[in-house]
């Protein structure tokens, strides 16, 4: 961290002139990369790795009673573990509030794009199957954020739904492939002495005054949004981010 | 016309170097809030922050190895070296101090030390202190004229009142407290310290 | 079900920009430094500031500046619904850090290193904008305290409800609209410090209810400026002349 808060400096010289400290423009994602299917136990799980950030989604399933304002839908739930084993900062415990903030931005953007199709995993009365996604950071060099969320659909989409029988489910049989109604993507912008960049590492996170994750569908649409951070962001620069969003997810998504 | 400003409301450029006013781009915006009366501010909230040289009254809250402890109504403590003390102080001793230098941090080193006994403390918003003091001191003259009563004030918001009519003192000081930024106040004031010394000397 | 009724109107008679009733208190509680009550429409938000006091714990103390302790929380029987438990949950911690976000933005904490300062936010009846409303009496109760700021904050939510832009959302058009969008913007620079969204909506509604919002906070901080005028109007009592 140390080393990091010394790079300050530099890091804003450089954004002076419109350069990154690895050489990037300032909308330019670092090297995208996908593992499918590397937890077999789970019914859905892929790896994302963007620069060198990786999170690991795990999709499991579970027979649950439904919500009772929602008694026809599956429940679709979201947890982020921040492992001690991603960055010398983190501890085991219970999730902090960057942990808690993580999985519910991930989670808003993927629930209001209305990706899963939550009726589809109604049961019989009473009985529906709940959707668990676990997002494991297992390494932080910055944007945990997209990265997750890039995991996260990769894994959903790679997800296949489990045999129900007698009101249980027989684990390792399936009865085809979790539908996706939509593909969503959240895009993270942070603000560094007033120049916003896409994907920051983990220097300019320590640099950054403010972020504004957006989650746009592969059609077009907002789906969340989440400000963090000290610094403000005016109209103008909100409007200027939904357009890149939309392009910048376009781009993600072709990884899924 | 008197106005109540708030945080972020544009203040005149006649007032830009007043307490509570910051300065963006040129204007000057409340960042309290403010009284203004004819292109002049006074901010009707604060903190005390310690400044070199400020006289202040503290409470001594804890003593430590080489020093003391200092409450000074504000977010900030002061430290008193034992070597600067002629006498040991107690938890709880009232003291006034003048504050010899401020670190980085805001945290007073505080000098010249008197321990108060008997009388009175009271505590009143700091930012209203110049008007206990009044204009070359003319508040405090006519305080101690009218009361009798010995009159210490700390920038911090303190007031230590010893011999006198302590309780008319302490009355006149609360009114000024209130009625701090009125105008007229002087006058209003020997108005009712009159008037309260003549219903007591009938009670007498 | 219908949200809006079949004039345009909303179902409790609301026009699509209006706001629901609304109730700003500055200085309501004796041990706070500051404080303040809002009531808006059915929502009650109490909030206090502490400090600027030593940091607690210790180790977080920064020599730069002081540390905003924001904290958001409901009360078990503020819902209309079932009893709610206490204490913070993911929901509530959420909100606080991106609340905490907003006044490290506009207090001056760089005039109090190695303080902290407590911003309250109990939230004792909701209906929809909870969020908003309590940063907005927040933001009241730091100005009563006499913390300084570079702006008084006000917040609103603005949402898509059968499929017209609405501004300040109840719970029952939260719940069954197609959207909310809570914002904390800084009135004297239309920054904004708190932007949250749920819901599918196209760059232009997300324009158009931006401009709805700022409309809106023009009515939200007159009644912010009225409270702590009242409040601080006692100080002029004795003004004769």
């Amino acid at each position: 961290m140390i080393l990091e808060e010394i790079k300050e400096d530099y890091i804003k010289e450089l954004l002076k002139q419109k350069k990154r400290i690895d050489g990037r423009a300032l909308d330019a994602y670092r090297e995208i990369k996908i593992t499918k299917d590397f937890i077999q136990n789970a019914e859905g799980s892929a790896i994302a790795e963007v620069g060198g950030t990786k999170v690991l989604a795990g999709v499991k399933f579970d027979i649950m009673t439904p919500f009772a304002d929602r008694p026809d839908e599956g429940v679709v739930m979201f947890g982020s573990e921040f492992s001690p084993i991603a960055h010398p900062d983190f501890n085991a415990g219970p999730p902090d509030e960057n942990s808690i903030e993580l999985a519910r931005v991930v989670d808003r953007g993927i629930r209001s794009a209305e990706s899963i199709d939550v009726k589809s995993l109604f049961l019989e009365e009473g009985k529906v199957l709940g959707v668990f996604v676990d997002l494991y950071i297992l390494d932080h060099s910055g944007n945990l954020i997209d990265t997750a969320g890039l995991a996260a659909m990769s894994a959903l989409k790679n997800t296949k739904i489990p045999k129900v029988e007698d009101g249980k489910i027989i684990r390792n049989e399936f009865t085809g492939k979790l539908k996706l109604v939509r593909e969503v993507a959240v895009t993270t912008f942070e603000k560094i002495d007033g120049v916003i960049i896409a994907d920051a590492n983990s220097e300019e996170e320590v640099a950054s005054e403010g972020r504004m994750s957006l989650s746009t569908s592969s059609d077009g649409f907002v789906c969340s949004a989440q400000k963090s951070g000290k610094a403000g962001f005016s109209k103008q620069e909100l409007m200027d981010l939904i357009d890149l969003s939309s392009e910048k997810s376009k781009e993600l998504l072709r990884h899924i | 016309m008197k106005k109540v400003l708030v945080p972020g409301d544009e203040v005149p450029g006649s007032a830009s170097n007043a307490d509570g006013v910051y300065s963006e781009n040129g204007k000057h915006y409340a960042s309290t809030i403010l009284l203004e009366s004819n292109g002049r501010v006074v901010p009707l909230k604060g903190y005390y922050v310690p400044i070199r040289g400020d006289y202040v009254i503290g409470i001594v809250t804890e003593e430590r190895f080489s020093g003391y402890t200092i409450d000074l109504n504000s977010p900030y403590e002061g430290q008193i070296s034992s070597r600067d003390l002629r006498e040991e102080l107690q938890i709880g001793d009232v003291v006034s101090a003048k504050v010899v230098s401020v670190n980085e941090v805001n945290e007073p080193v505080l000098t010249e030390v008197r321990l108060f006994s008997g009388g009175e403390l009271l505590e009143v918003d700091a930012v209203k202190i110049p008007r206990v003091i009044g204009k070359n001191g003319s508040m405090l003259q006519l305080l101690k004229e009218y009361t009798g009563a010995d009159v210490f004030v700390g920038k911090n918001g303190r007031i230590y009142l010893r011999n006198g009519n302590l309780a008319l003192a302490s009355l006149a000081i609360m009114k000024i407290s209130r009625e701090a930024h009125s105008s007229g106040l002087t006058d209003r004031m020997m108005e009712f310290l009159t008037q309260e010394l003549r219903n007591n000397g009938d009670k007498k | 079900m219908a949200l809006l009724n079949k004039d345009g109107s909303r179902l409790d008679g609301r026009g699509v920009t209006d706001l629901r009733p609304l109730k700003i208190t500055a200085g309501v509680l004796n041990r706070a430094a500051g404080s303040c009550l809002i009531e808006w429409g059915r929502n009650k938000v109490l909030a206090a500031v502490y400090g600027p006091h030593e940091v607690f714990p210790k180790h977080l103390t920064n020599p730069r500046r002081a540390l905003i302790n924001a904290r958001y929380i409901m009360a078990p029987f503020s819902s209309q619904e079932e009893h709610g438990r206490s204490g913070p949950n993911r929901r509530s911690i959420e909100i606080s850090k991106v609340a905490r976000h907003v006044f490290e933005n506009v207090v001056f904490t760089e005039r109090f290193p190695k303080t902290m300062i407590d911003v309250h936010m109990e939230v004792l009846q909701s209906d929809g904008g909870t969020r908003v409303s309590a940063i907005t009496a927040a933001s009241v109760a730091l100005a009563d305290a006499g913390i300084p700021m570079r702006d008084l904050v006000c917040g609103v939510s603005v949402g898509r409800v059968d499929g017209k832009l609405v501004v300040d959302l109840d719970k029952y058009e939260d719940n069954l609209g197609e959207s909310d969008v809570p914002v904390v913007i800084s009135p004297r620079t239309k920054e904004l410090l708190l932007f949250q969204l749920d819901g599918l909506l196209s760059k232009k509604e997300v324009s158009e209810g931006l401009d709805m919002i700022f409309e809106a906070a023009n009515v939200i901080r007159e009644k912010q400026v009225q409270a702590l005028a009242d409040k601080f109007k006692d100080v002029d009592s004795g003004d004769l002349q």
